[in-house]
C-alpha cells in the first residue's frame, strides 16, 4: 500500500448546481448494490433454487409411481412445488441477512450516515428483498415444475400451466417467498441479531406452526390457519396436504396483513432506536 | 459551521453529553479533545443524526443533517473504524455510498486514490488491517466532497507516517475553506493538528479556545532550584513575592524566572547546585484539567498483606 504525498491537493468532485435529492430511488439503487456485492445473496439464491428445484424433481420422481396407483391419498398438486417448503429457509436467511448484518457488522451507521431517513432506508430495503426473492422464488418453482412434471406426465399424472392452481402457486411461490423474506427482515430489525432472527422465524414457521395444531378445540384449529408459514405458504402448492389450512388467497392476505403488521412495529423501532 | 447549543444525550441514568453548546467554524482545525468516555463520540454521532438528542439541537451550516438533500455531500464522516461489511470490497463499499447521495462513480476512484488504496480496492475489506480500514473510512468521508468534515478519532490504528498523512489532511481541508472537526484523546496529537480546541470531559466543555491559549494557560513551569540552604533563599524568594515550595534541599519557584533567582542567590553569596526552567507537559495540562471528568480511571493497586 502506497501513502498519496503529503502535500497532494484534495481533488474535489464537480459540483452541481442543484444537489440532487437523497430519495427512494437513490437509496434502492444502493441497497441493490448492496444486495450484489456480498457473497452471501449470491449463495442463499443459489442455495434456494438448487433446494427448491431440485427436492421438487427428486420427490416427484420417488412418488410418481405410487401416486399413479392412487392408494396414497395425497393430493399430485401438493408435490408439483414440494421443495419450496424447504426452500423457504434461504427467503428466511436473506432477509434477515438484510439488516442484522448491518447491525452486527457497524454498517448501519454507514446507511444511516449517507440516508438519514429511516422510512426511507426502509422501503429501499424492503422493495430490493421482496423483488428479488419474488424472481428468485417464482424461477424456483417454475424448475421444480419443469423437472418434477415429467416424472409426474409419464404417469398421466402431469399438470400443465393452463390447469386449475398451477400458475397460481407458480406466481404465488414468488410472492411467498417476498412476503417471508420482508417477514424475517422486520423481525430482524426488531432483534438485530441474526442467530436471534432466523431462529425465531424458523421455529415460528416450522415448528410452531405445526404444534399449535394440538392445542384443544377451535384454538388449535384457528392458531394453525393464521400462522404466518400456514397462511401464507398455502399459496405456493397447486393442492395442500393439510384440508384445515385457509384458502390460498385468504390465506396470503392474513399472510400479508401479518408481514404489514411486523413492518409497521419495526418500522417504528427503527426510528426510534438509535443506530 | 457546526453548531451545538444546549446539546445533551442521556442513555438511562447516565449522561453521557451534558448541554454542550459549541460552534466549529470554516477555515481551520477544530480539535474535540477528552478523555475517553467523555461524550465526544456520541456528540459526533449526534452531528450525523445517528443518535438523537435528549435534548438541544445541533445543526450542519444551519440545518439539521437529516434535511440534507444529499446528506453525504454536506457532512463527511468518520465516526468509526469498521462501519463496514467484511465481505464487501473498498471499491464495492463506496460505490453503493456514492450510489446513495447520487455522487458519480468516477468520485470513487478518485477517493481510493487520495488515500492510498487504489492497489487494494478490489480486496474484501474483512482482510483490511486498522490502518487500510481507517483510510477507506476516511475515503468515503470525502467522497461527496463536503464543505464540513467529521474526523472521530482518525490516527487510531495508523503508522507514523499515516498518522502524519492525516495530520496534513485535516489542515489541507481547513485551508480549503472546510470546516473540520477532529476528535482525539491525546493531547500532543491535538497540539500539531488543531488550530482551535473543543476539550469535553464528563459531557460538559471544559474548555473552547484557541491550541495556543490552552497551552499557555494551562502548561504551567516552574523553576526548580536546589540548594544547601533552602531556608534562606526561600525566605529571600517570598519577601520578592515569589511562590515557593520546598521539598528537602529543592525549591519550586513560580512567580520568578531562572535569572531573577539566579541573581537573587548570588546577590545572597548562597551556593546553587541547580537551576532550571521546568515546563509541565501539555499532557499534563491536559490531566490537570480532566483529572475529575476521567470517567474510567487506573487507580494504582493497594498492596495488601
Amino acid at each position: 500500500m502506497t501513502a498519496p504525498t503529503p502535500t497532494a491537493p484534495v481533488p474535489t468532485a464537480p459540483r452541481t448546481a442543484a444537489a440532487p435529492r437523497a430519495g427512494l430511488g437513490r437509496a434502492v439503487h444502493a441497497e441493490w448494490l448492496k444486495l450484489w456485492s456480498v457473497r452471501s445473496t449470491g449463495w442463499s439464491l443459489a442455495a434456494m433454487v438448487v433446494v427448491g428445484a431440485g427436492l421438487t424433481t427428486l420427490i416427484c420422481a420417488l412418488v410418481a409411481d405410487e401416486l399413479s396407483t392412487g392408494e396414497t391419498g395425497e393430493p399430485v398438486g401438493a408435490f408439483v412445488t414440494w421443495g419450496l417448503l424447504f426452500a423457504q429457509v434461504t427467503a428466511v436467511v436473506l432477509g434477515a441477512l438484510t439488516v442484522t448484518s448491518e447491525y452486527g457488522t457497524g454498517m448501519i451507521r454507514a446507511t444511516l450516515s449517507a440516508t438519514p431517513r429511516r422510512g426511507t432506508v426502509l422501503a429501499a430495503k424492503s422493495v430490493v428483498l421482496a423483488g428479488t426473492l419474488f424472481v428468485t422464488g417464482v424461477v424456483t418453482a417454475v424448475l421444480g415444475w419443469l423437472g418434477g412434471n415429467p416424472f409426474l406426465d409419464a404417469e398421466g399424472l402431469g399438470l400443465s400451466l393452463g390447469d386449475d392452481g398451477l400458475l397460481r402457486a407458480l406466481v404465488g411461490s414468488g410472492l411467498y417467498m417476498a412476503g417471508l423474506g420482508l417477514f424475517a427482515m422486520a423481525v430482524g430489525l426488531l432483534l438485530r441479531s441474526t442467530a436471534a432472527t432466523v431462529s425465531v422465524v424458523l421455529a415460528l414457521v416450522f415448528v410452531v406452526g405445526n404444534l399449535v395444531v394440538l392445542l384443544p378445540g377451535a384454538w388449535g384449529e384457528w392458531l394453525t390457519k393464521l400462522m404466518p408459514g400456514n397462511a401464507g405458504g398455502r399459496i405456493t402448492a397447486v393442492e395442500s396436504f393439510n384440508p384445515l389450512l385457509l384458502g390460498p388467497w385468504t390465506g396470503f392476505a392474513v399472510f400479508a396483513a401479518e408481514v404489514a403488521v411486523l413492518l409497521g412495529l419495526a418500522a417504528v423501532a427503527f426510528a426510534r432506536r438509535d443506530a | 459551521m457546526i453548531v451545538a447549543s444546549g446539546l445533551t444525550k442521556r442513555y438511562g441514568d447516565r449522561v453521557a453529553v451534558d448541554a454542550v453548546s459549541f460552534a466549529v467554524r470554516p477555515g481551520r482545525v477544530t480539535g474535540f479533545l477528552g478523555p475517553n468516555g467523555a461524550g465526544k463520540s456520541t456528540t459526533m454521532r449526534m452531528v450525523v443524526g445517528l443518535d438523537r438528542p435528549t435534548a438541544g439541537t445541533v445543526t450542519v451550516d444551519g440545518a439539521r443533517y437529516a434535511d440534507a438533500p444529499a446528506p453525504l455531500r454536506a457532512v463527511g464522516a468518520l465516526l468509526e473504524a469498521r462501519a463496514l461489511h467484511p465481505g464487501r470490497t473498498a471499491r464495492a463499499h463506496l460505490r453503493w455510498l456514492a450510489a446513495s447521495n447520487g455522487i458519480p462513480a468516477a468520485r470513487v476512484e478518485e477517493v481510493l486514490g487520495l488515500v492510498g488504496l487504489e492497489a487494494v480496492a478490489g480486496q474484501r475489506v474483512g482482510r483490511f488491517s486498522l490502518g487500510m480500514g481507517q483510510r477507506l473510512g476516511i475515503a468515503a468521508a470525502l467522497l461527496g466532497d463536503p464543505p464540513v468534515v467529521v474526523l472521530d478519532e482518525p490516527v487510531n490504528g495508523l503508522d507514523p507516517e499515516g498518522i502524519r498523512w492525516v495530520r496534513s489532511l485535516a489542515r489541507d481541508l481547513a485551508a480549503e475553506g472546510r470546516t473540520v472537526l477532529v476528535s482525539s484523546h491525546l493531547m500532543a496529537e491535538m497540539a500539531l493538528t488543531a488550530d482551535h480546541l473543543v476539550v469535553v470531559g464528563r459531557g460538559r466543555v471544559l474548555a473552547d479556545c484557541p491550541t495556543a491559549d490552552f497551552i499557555a494557560a494551562h502548561a504551567a513551569s516552574f523553576v526548580r532550584v536546589r540548594t544547601p540552604e533552602p531556608g534562606v533563599l526561600a525566605g529571600l524568594l517570598r519577601a520578592r513575592g515569589a511562590d515557593v515550595t520546598r521539598d528537602g534541599d529543592e525549591l519550586r519557584v513560580q512567580g520568578a524566572d531562572t535569572v531573577a533567582v539566579g541573581e537573587l542567590a548570588a546577590g545572597a553569596g548562597l551556593v546553587l547546585h541547580e537551576l532550571g526552567l521546568v515546563r509541565s507537559s501539555l499532557e499534563d495540562a491536559f490531566m490537570t484539567l480532566t483529572a475529575g471528568d476521567v470517567e474510567y480511571a487506573a487507580r494504582p493497586a493497594e498492596v495488601t498483606r
